[in-house]
C-alpha cells in the first residue's frame, strides 16, 4: 500500500505529466482561459486516465506480451490498441457528461473529443509500459498523473484569469505569456524533485 | 448515410490490412532490430574501456564492434557464489544462450538476490592487459540507472566506467551519462583499501575528500549521485566471491 | 482538346492556392506559434538538434501520408467511426516510423523513447485530418501536410538550436563554444568569451517553454503584428 501512495504522490507532484513532461499541452493551453472550464477538463482527464491505464495494462500484459495468451510478441500493435481504447473511453465520457451535465458539456465544447489526442493520456499509458508497473501500480499512476494534470491546469487557469488585468506587452499577450507562465510553474515544480516520496 | 453493415465491413477490412502490413514489417525487420540491439549493448560495454581500445569507439562500424567482441572479449556468467555457470546450465535456466551479453540485468535485479546471475566481460587489449568489465544496476531519482565498470587485472583499480539511465533529468541526473568529466574522475580510483577492506567508490556532494575512493558529485543531482554510490557499493560487491576465487 | 486539359491540370497542380498551402503554415498559420498544436513533442525532444531533426522528419512523413490516405478514403469513411479510423491510420503510420527508425538509427530510437509514440497524439496531425484532409483532394492534402510539417519542423529546429547551443555549446553535436579543445570558440583561451559557461537551465524542460514563449513574442510583436492577441 505504501508503494501505491508513493507512486500516486510521485506521479501527481514530482513527475507531473503537465509540468515535468509537458504532456497534454494543446488542451492545457487552449482550455485554461477560465478556471471553470479548466476544472471540468481536469476532472475528465483524471477520469479517462484512471480508466484507460488499467485497461491498457491488461491489454499490454495479456494480449501483447510474449507471455500473454497469444504467446508471441505483438508489441507492434501497442500504439493502435492503446489509442483505440482511449478513443472509445473518451466517447463514453462524452456521452456521460452530455447526459448528466449539459452545461459542462456546452462549455467544454470541442475539447472533449480532444482528450483523445491529449498526449497526457497516451503518454501515461506508454510511460506505464516503460516503467513496467503492475496492475495496482498502474491504477495509482493513472489517478496520480490525472490529479497532477488537474492541479496544473487549474493553476495556470487561475493565473491567466488574473493576468488579464496586467499590462503585458502586446506580442506576449495570451499565448506567449501562457508559455512563460507554464515554464515558471515547471521550475517551481522542479523544486519538488528533492522530495523523497518514500517518506510518505 | 452508411449502414451498420457497411461500417462493420469497413472496420474489418481496415483492421485486416493494417494488421497484415504491420506484422509483415515487424517480422521483416526483426533480424535488423535484434542486430542493432546487440550492437547497442556491446557498444555500451566497450565504452567502459573506450580509452584502452586504441580506436575511437564512435567511429567504429557495427561489424568492427562485433569483431572486437568476438576476438578480444571473453564472456562469463557467474552465480552469486562466484562460480562460472556453463552454457548447458544457462540453457536449463531458460536463457537463450550461455553468453554474458544475453543476461538482462534489469530482469536479474527483480529476482531474489541469491538467484541472480552476473555477466562478466574480460577484454584483452593489444598490449596484452586484461580488463574485467562488470555490470552494475541501481536506482536514480526517477527510475533505474545502470553502468559498466572496468577494472584492471589487479581487480582493484578502475580503468573506466560508463553509465546510462532510463529517465534522469537532462542537464542534472542525466549528466552521469553525458558528462565526460564525471566519468573520467573514476579512472584510477580503487575499490579496496590498502589493508584489503572493501570500500568501493563514493560520489561526494560538494567535492571529493578521499582521493582514492571518492569522486565529485553533480550539482543539482544529489539523489542520482547517491544512487550511483549505492549502485557501485552493492554492484561491485556482487563480484567479490569471484575475485576472491581467482586471486587465491 | 486534350492539350487544353493538360494545361489546365498543370496550373491546378501547383497554382497560387497550392503554394499558399505550403507557405501559410510557415508564418501566418504556424502550427506551433499560432495554432498552438503539437506542443508536447516540441518541448521534450528539443534538447538536441539531431533529436529534433529526426522528430521533424517523422512528423512531416506521418502528417503528409495520413493526410493523403484520409483524403483518398474521405468519401468511404463512415461518419460514425471517423475519429477511430483517423487514429488507426495515424497509429499505423507511427508504428511504421518506429519500426523503421529502430532499424535505421537505433541510438536515436533509444533517445526518443516514448516520444515517437506520442506523434499519434500530436494534435497537428489530428487537426489537419479533421480540418483539411476530410474535405480536400489528395494532392492538396499532401501539400497541406508537407507545409504544416515544415512549419512545425522549423520551430522545433529553432528551439533545439537555441537550447543545444546555449545549453551544451554544440550544434548537431559539433562543439561551437566551450572550454574543450577543437571547439570553434575556445572559451578558455579567447579573451572575449572567457566568461562563458554552458547554461544548464537550457537543457531543462522549463527552458523550452521560455524559448517558445519568446519566439511567439518575436513572431507576434515584430515579424507579424497582425497576430497579436486582442482578446
Amino acid at each position: 500500500m505504501g508503494d501505491l501512495i508513493n507512486i500516486f504522490i510521485k506521479s501527481a507532484f514530482i513527475e507531473n505529466l503537465a509540468l515535468a513532461y509537458f504532456l497534454g499541452m494543446c488542451s492545457y493551453l487552449a482550455v485554461s482561459k477560465s478556471v471553470k472550464t479548466a476544472f471540468g477538463l481536469g476532472l475528465a482527464v483524471i477520469f479517462v486516465l484512471g480508466i484507460t491505464m488499467p485497461i491498457n495494462w491488461v491489454i499490454n500484459s495479456y494480449l501483447l506480451s510474449d507471455t500473454g495468451i497469444f504467446g508471441t510478441d505483438l508489441t507492434f500493435l501497442r500504439f493502435i490498441l492503446f489509442i483505440a481504447v482511449i478513443a472509445s473511453m473518451v466517447q463514453l465520457v462524452e456521452m456521460v457528461i452530455e447526459k448528466s451535465s449539459p452545461a459542462l458539456y456546452n462549455s467544454l465544447g470541442i475539447f472533449l473529443p480532444l482528450i483523445t489526442v491529449n498526449c497526457a493520456i497516451l503518454g501515461g499509458s506508454l510511460f506505464m509500459v516503460a516503467k513496467e508497473y503492475n496492475f495496482a501500480e498502474s491504477v495509482a499512476f493513472g489517478l496520480g498523473g490525472g490529479f497532477g494534470w488537474f492541479l496544473a491546469i487549474i493553476g495556470i487557469a487561475a493565473i491567466r484569469e488574473k493576468i488579464r488585468y496586467s499590462a503585458v506587452p502586446p506580442g506576449l499577450r495570451g499565448l506567449g505569456m501562457a508559455f512563460i507562465l507554464t515554464g515558471l510553474m515547471g521550475m517551481a515544480f522542479m523544486s519538488l524533485m528533492g522530495i523523497d516520496p518514500a517518506a510518505f | 448515410m452508411h449502414s451498420t453493415n457497411y461500417i462493420i465491413r469497413f472496420v474489418l477490412v481496415m483492421t485486416a490490412i493494417v494488421a497484415v502490413i504491420l506484422s509483415l514489417m515487424s517480422t521483416g525487420l526483426k533480424p535488423i532490430h535484434d542486430k542493432n540491439e546487440a550492437v547497442y549493448n556491446k557498444t555500451a560495454i566497450l565504452s567502459a574501456i573506450a580509452s584502452h581500445l586504441g580506436k575511437d569507439l564512435k567511429t567504429l562500424s557495427d561489424e568492427e564492434i562485433g569483431a572486437i567482441f568476438s576476438e578480444k572479449v571473453t564472456q562469463k556468467v557467474l552465480n552469486m557464489d562466484g562460480k562460472v555457470i556453463d552454457e548447458a546450465t544457462m540453457m536449463e535456466m531458460g536463457y537463450k544462450d550461455g553468453l554474458a551479453e544475453s543476461v538482462d540485468m534489469g530482469k536479474e535485479m527483480k529476482k531474489p538476490e541469491e538467484d541472480r546471475v552476473l555477466p562478466l566481460f574480460i577484454y584483452e587489449s593489444d598490449k596484452g592487459n586484461e580488463f574485467y568489465i562488470l555490470n552494475v544496476r541501481g536506482k536514480g531519482l526517477w527510475d533505474e540507472i545502470w553502468g559498466c565498470v572496468a577494472l584492471e587485472d589487479d581487480m582493484n583499480t578502475i580503468a573506466g566506467v560508463a553509465f546510462d539511465h532510463k529517465a534522469e533529468t537532462p542537464g542534472l541526473g542525466a549528466e552521469i551519462k553525458d558528462s565526460q568529466a564525471f566519468k573520467e574522475q573514476f579512472v584510477g580510483k580503487k575499490i579496496y583499501r590498502p589493508d584489503g577492506e572493501y570500500k568501493s567508490i563514493y560520489v561526494r556532494k560538494g567535492g571529493a575528500k578521499d582521493p582514492v575512493h571518492e569522486v565529485d558529485g553533480i550539482s543539482g543531482a544529489t539523489i542520482t549521485a547517491d544512487g550511483v554510490t549505492e549502485m557501485m557499493q552493492r554492484g561491485i560487491a556482487y563480484y567479490e566471491p569471484y575475485f576472491d576465487k581467482i586471486n587465491k | 482538346m486534350s492539350e487544353v486539359k493538360v494545361a489546365e491540370k498543370k496550373s491546378a497542380l501547383f497554382g497560387k492556392n497550392e503554394k499558399k498551402l505550403l507557405i501559410d503554415p510557415l508564418n501566418d498559420n504556424n502550427p506551433i506559434t499560432v495554432q498552438v498544436l503539437g506542443i508536447c513533442s516540441a518541448l521534450a525532444v528539443t534538447t538536441l538538434m539531431n533529436k529534433a531533426l529526426v522528430m521533424s522528419i517523422a512528423v512531416i512523413f506521418v502528417l503528409a501520408a495520413s493526410n493523403v490516405l484520409t483524403s483518398l478514403l474521405r468519401n468511404s469513411i463512415p461518419k460514425q467511426v471517423r475519429m477511430i479510423v483517423q487514429l488507426v491510420i495515424i497509429a499505423t503510420l507511427v508504428t511504421v516510423v518506429e519500426l523503421a527508425l529502430k532499424a535505421l538509427d537505433y541510438n536515436t530510437f533509444k533517445e526518443l523513447s516514448v516520444f515517437i509514440g506520442l506523434i499519434i497524439t500530436n494534435c497537428i496531425i489530428m487537426g489537419r485530418l479533421e480540418a483539411f484532409a476530410m474535405a480536400n483532394s489528395p494532392w492538396r492534402a499532401f501539400l497541406d501536410g508537407i507545409g504544416n510539417g515544415l512549419g512545425y519542423g522549423i520551430i522545433l529546429l529553432l528551439v533545439a538550436f537555441i537550447r543545444e547551443l546555449f545549453g551544451k555549446g554544440t550544434v548537431f553535436g559539433f562543439g561551437i563554444i566551450g572550454p574543450d579543445a577543437g571547439y570553434l570558440i575556445n572559451t578558455s583561451e579567447s579573451w572575449l568569451f572567457g566568461w562563458y559557461a554552458n547554461n544548464n537551465l537550457m537543457v531543462l524542460f522549463p527552458s523550452a517553454m521560455f524559448v517558445i514563449g519568446v519566439l511567439i513574442w518575436i513572431h507576434r510583436g515584430i515579424v507579424n503584428k497582425s497576430l497579436v492577441d486582442v482578446s
